[in-house]
C-alpha cells in the first residue's frame, strides 16, 4: 500500500476538503481516467483495492497511473478509552481528494476495457466518479 | 490541413469576472480574440456550439472565421478552459491571424502500425511521451496531426521526431535535439500477491506502535 517514506510529524490535523481541486483536473499521462466528483478522504487500502481491480481487468496489459497519494496520517483512539490523554495513534494513511481530481489514468487498452476496468476500480472507492477520456484528435 | 470554419459570435462590452459569469448565465461562453497588433476583442459564443467544437477534436489546429459585429476575423484557438468537475467549456482564447503569419501550434501525434512492432507483439506497452508536439507552421497550413510509424520498434526502442515525415514548412520548436515522441515500455511485472501484502502489514504496524 502507498504511504510516505518519512514524515516530519507523526500526527496531522484533520483538515477540511474545500471547493474543487486546484490541480490534477486534466489527463496528463493516459488516454482514459477516473475523475472524482465528490470530496472525500481516500485511504491507501481503497487506492490499492482500486488499482488491483483495474490492473486485473486490464489483464496486466497497458499502463495505470495513480494520481493521488495518501500522505495524511489518520489517527484513532483505541476502543473503550476515556476521552483526553492526547491524540490517538496513527491508524491509516489517506489522500484528501477534492471534486475534479483525476485519481487514476489508464493507457494502452481499448476504450471498452478501460471503461470496464475503471468502473470496477470506482466500485472500490467511497465517492461518485466519472470516466473521462482525452479529447479525440 | 483543415479548411477554415465559420463561427458566429456576439461582441460583449464588459470584461472581468462578474461580466463573464453573467454571460455564462445566459447560456453563452465568454471568449477573447487577441493579437495581430490590435486591441483584444471580447466576444461570447453559444455554449452548445462551443462545446461541440471543442469535443469534436482538432480544435486547436483549426482556423476559424469568426463573424462578430458584421466583421469577419480569422483566428486560431490558442487555449480553452474547462470546468474542473463538469468538463464543460468555460472560456476560449483566439489568436487573430494576419496574412502569411507563422504560429506555434501543438499538433496531435497519431500512432500507426502497432501490429508491425515486435516490441508490442512481445507484450510491450506503447508509452506516449508526447501526445502533442509543438511546431512552427504557416497559419494557412496547420497539419491536423502527425503520423508516427511504430513498425520495427522493439522493447525499449523509441520513436523520435527525426523518424516522422513532416509536411513542407513545418518545423518542430525543439530543434537542438532529436526528442522522443513515444517508446515501447517493457510489460508490467506481476503485481504483489495478497499474501506478500498481508505479511508486510503486521510488520509495519508494530513499527508505528514502537515510535509512540
Amino acid at each position: 500500500m502507498l504511504q510516505p517514506k518519512k514524515t516530519n510529524y507523526r500526527r496531522a490535523f484533520k483538515g477540511r476538503i474545500k471547493g474543487e481541486t486546484k490541480a490534477g483536473a486534466s489527463l496528463n499521462f493516459g488516454q482514459f481516467g477516473l475523475k472524482a466528483l465528490e470530496p472525500e478522504r481516500i485511504t491507501a487500502r481503497q487506492i490499492e483495492a482500486a488499482r488491483r481491480a483495474i490492473t486485473r481487468e486490464m489483464k496486466r496489459v497497458g499502463r495505470v497511473w495513480i494520481r493521488i497519494f495518501p500522505d495524511l496520517p489518520v489517527s484513532k483512539k483505541p476502543t473503550e478509552v476515556r476521552m483526553g490523554s492526547g491524540k490517538g495513534a496513527p491508524e491509516f494513511w489517506a489522500a484528501r481528494v477534492a471534486p475534479g481530481r483525476i485519481m487514476f489514468e489508464v493507457d494502452g487498452v481499448p476504450e471498452a476495457t478501460a471503461r470496464e476496468a475503471l468502473r470496477l476500480g470506482a466500485a472500490k472507492l467511497p465517492i461518485k466518479t466519472r470516466f473521462i477520456q482525452r479529447i479525440a484528435d | 490541413m483543415a479548411s477554415p470554419k465559420a463561427l458566429k459570435a456576439a461582441s460583449r462590452e464588459k470584461v472581468g469576472k462578474g461580466a463573464a459569469r453573467a454571460v455564462r448565465r445566459d447560456n453563452q461562453i465568454p471568449a477573447v480574440i487577441y493579437g495581430g497588433g490590435e486591441a483584444p476583442t471580447p466576444i461570447s459564443l453559444d455554449f452548445k456550439i462551443a462545446n461541440q467544437l471543442v469535443y469534436a477534436g482538432h480544435f486547436l489546429t483549426t482556423v476559424f472565421e469568426i463573424e462578430v459585429g458584421g466583421k469577419t476575423i480569422r483566428a486560431l484557438p490558442r487555449d480553452y478552459q474547462l470546468d474542473r468537475v463538469k468538463d464543460t467549456v468555460v472560456h476560449i482564447d483566439f489568436l487573430r491571424l494576419n496574412a502569411g503569419q507563422t504560429v506555434r501550434v501543438f499538433v496531435p501525434a497519431h500512432f500507426v502500425n502497432h501490429d508491425q512492432s515486435p516490441g508490442i507483439k512481445q507484450g510491450g506497452v506503447l508509452n506516449v511521451v508526447r501526445h502533442e508536439v509543438e511546431f512552427v507552421v504557416p497559419a494557412d497550413a496547420i497539419p491536423e496531426s502527425i503520423t508516427v510509424d511504430l513498425s520495427g520498434l522493439e522493447i525499449n526502442d523509441a520513436a523520435r521526431i527525426s523518424g516522422v515525415k513532416l509536411p513542407e514548412g513545418v518545423r518542430p520548436v525543439i530543434r537542438d535535439r532529436d526528442f522522443v515522441i513515444a517508446n515501447i515500455a517493457p510489460p508490467i511485472k506481476e503485481e504483489a500477491t495478497p499474501a506478500a501484502d498481508a505479511a508486510a502489514a503486521p510488520a509495519a504496524a508494530p513499527a508505528a506502535e514502537a515510535k509512540k
